[in-house]
């Protein structure tokens, strides 16, 4: 859990970014399940969990849950099925509320 | 609760952030040996971080606070913290949390009066202006982000917006809050529109239409910044033309889902009544009671309603509300126009 290079890269290639002009959305796919399926209130950010310098997505939802949904090496927003993301303990780590 | 990885305490290890939906904000420490056990981020007196409302974990309620209330600012409701982001507001050289209403459009910010290695957060928030007027995220706010949108070196603040979750008004929006400021003080500048709040009344799913969680990379390389998008669709499908058969059997079903709800309402009245003038924790304790002897029978039923609505579903599509992460590919390089509407 270093801190990753690849945040470097982003910093990169928003000096580049202007323009909100986006191409019409796709649900993105973790291995053959819509990502954020059946998840309340998913909230996904990418990141490089795994170092492999791939960008991976990180998804929390609101019972406080957080899984991983890794990024495969050269097929840009290709991504594994979804994980648990796992505390030191061995355990899903687990922001829970109440 | 969109979890933010950076590093919380300047130890060289990334942290997790996130604003839940306990009102408060928490942090993952990253270790040597992987991710820690969660924990409150604390104020300087040792107090919770909240707007408002927050789930008391000692009375097990939910409860209202003003002890945190900026000062001079009187909110017009109360406020519900369920996102937070770490990030120097005022260019001291160590990060403040910046956090997001849940009830109102609100930002509100907790200052590190401590160092960032040592974080000792105010007892109070403060109100974040963009354009000299304090934050207004239509639709409500459901999450804050940051992203250096403009690739000026600077990071902007980015609100994801709730919008009617169940209704048909008006849906959530992106929106972008540029820093106009400085790295010695952030100063956002009038709100950008990156994503149109959702007008919802869609066949298909289209796009997240609310609860937007947005997050930034550059995920196809092509130097500009794509946004990823997580929330909820809602659409209605078109109701097919049913023959005579199906029609009959659209009766049949409706009826035996009535009988179903019926059931179960009798159920609750019951375990209501039960457990009617007793006091708080003996009240649980029937209550848990009853519902463990009737645990098998409520499965039963929970299974029996959700095959009646999957025949019926086809033949009388109702509302669909549905979670996915969507992908926005930002065609800025492909010659595009490159000023935010």
């Amino acid at each position: 859990m270093r801190l990753p290079v690849l945040s470097m890269l982003v910093c990169a290639a928003s000096a580049a970014a202007q323009s909100p002009d986006f191409a019409p959305p796709v649900r993105l796919m973790a291995g053959d399940k819509f990502l954020g399926g059946g998840r309340m209130y998913p909230s996904p950010v990418w990141h490089d969990l795994n170092g492999d310098g791939v960008l991976d997505v990180v998804v929390g939802d609101l019972p406080g849950r957080l899984t991983v949904a890794y990024g495969a090496r050269g097929a840009a927003t290709t991504y594994g099925p979804d994980e648990k993301v796992l505390g030191a303990d061995g355990k899903q780590v687990d922001l829970h509320n109440w | 609760m969109s979890p933010q990885f950076v590093d919380f305490d300047a130890d060289g290890r990334l942290d997790i952030v996130a604003g839940i939906f306990d009102g408060s904000p928490h942090l993952v420490r990253g270790t040597e040996k992987g991710w820690g056990a969660p924990e409150q981020i604390l104020d300087r007196d040792g107090q919770r971080i909240v707007f408002n409302k927050f789930w008391n974990f000692d009375t097990k309620k939910w409860d209202e606070t003003k002890r945190c209330d900026p000062d001079g600012h009187t909110p017009s409701q109360g406020g519900l913290l369920t996102s937070a982001v770490a990030f120097d507001v005022d260019g001291d050289g160590d990060l403040d949390l910046v956090c997001g209403d849940h009830y109102t459009g609100a930002v509100l910010a907790r200052i590190n009066e401590g160092t960032a290695k040592a974080p000792r957060f105010a007892a109070k928030n403060t109100v974040v202006h963009a354009a000299g007027k304090p934050i207004d995220v239509p639709g409500t706010v459901a999450t804050v982000r940051l992203v250096d949108w403009n690739g000026d070196g600077l990071q902007d603040l980015v609100c994801g917006g709730m919008g009617d979750p169940y209704g048909t008004s008006t849906g959530g929006g992106v929106f972008l809050f540029p820093n106009v400021g400085t790295k010695a003080k952030a100063e956002f500048g009038a709100m950008v529109t990156l994503l149109e709040a959702s007008a919802k009344g869609m066949a298909t799913a289209t796009r997240p239409d609310v609860g937007l969680h947005p997050d930034f990379a550059d995920v196809d390389g092509d130097g500009d910044l794509d946004m990823v998008v997580g929330g909820y669709s809602l659409w209605s499908p078109p109701t097919p033309v049913l023959t005579a058969a199906q029609e009959q059997r659209v009766k049949e079903l409706k009826a035996e889902l009535d009988k179903a709800s019926a059931r179960l309402q009798t159920f609750y009245r019951s375990l209501d009544e039960q457990v009617k003038g007793l006091a708080e924790e003996a009240a649980d304790a029937k209550r848990s009671e009853l519902l463990t002897a009737k645990k098998d029978d409520l499965q039963a039923w929970s299974k029996q309603r959700q095959e009646l609505q999957k025949e019926l579903d086809p033949m009388i599509p109702g509302q669909k509300r549905e979670s996915f992460v969507w992908l926005y590919e930002n065609r800025a390089a492909a010659g595009k126009p490159a000023t935010p509407r």
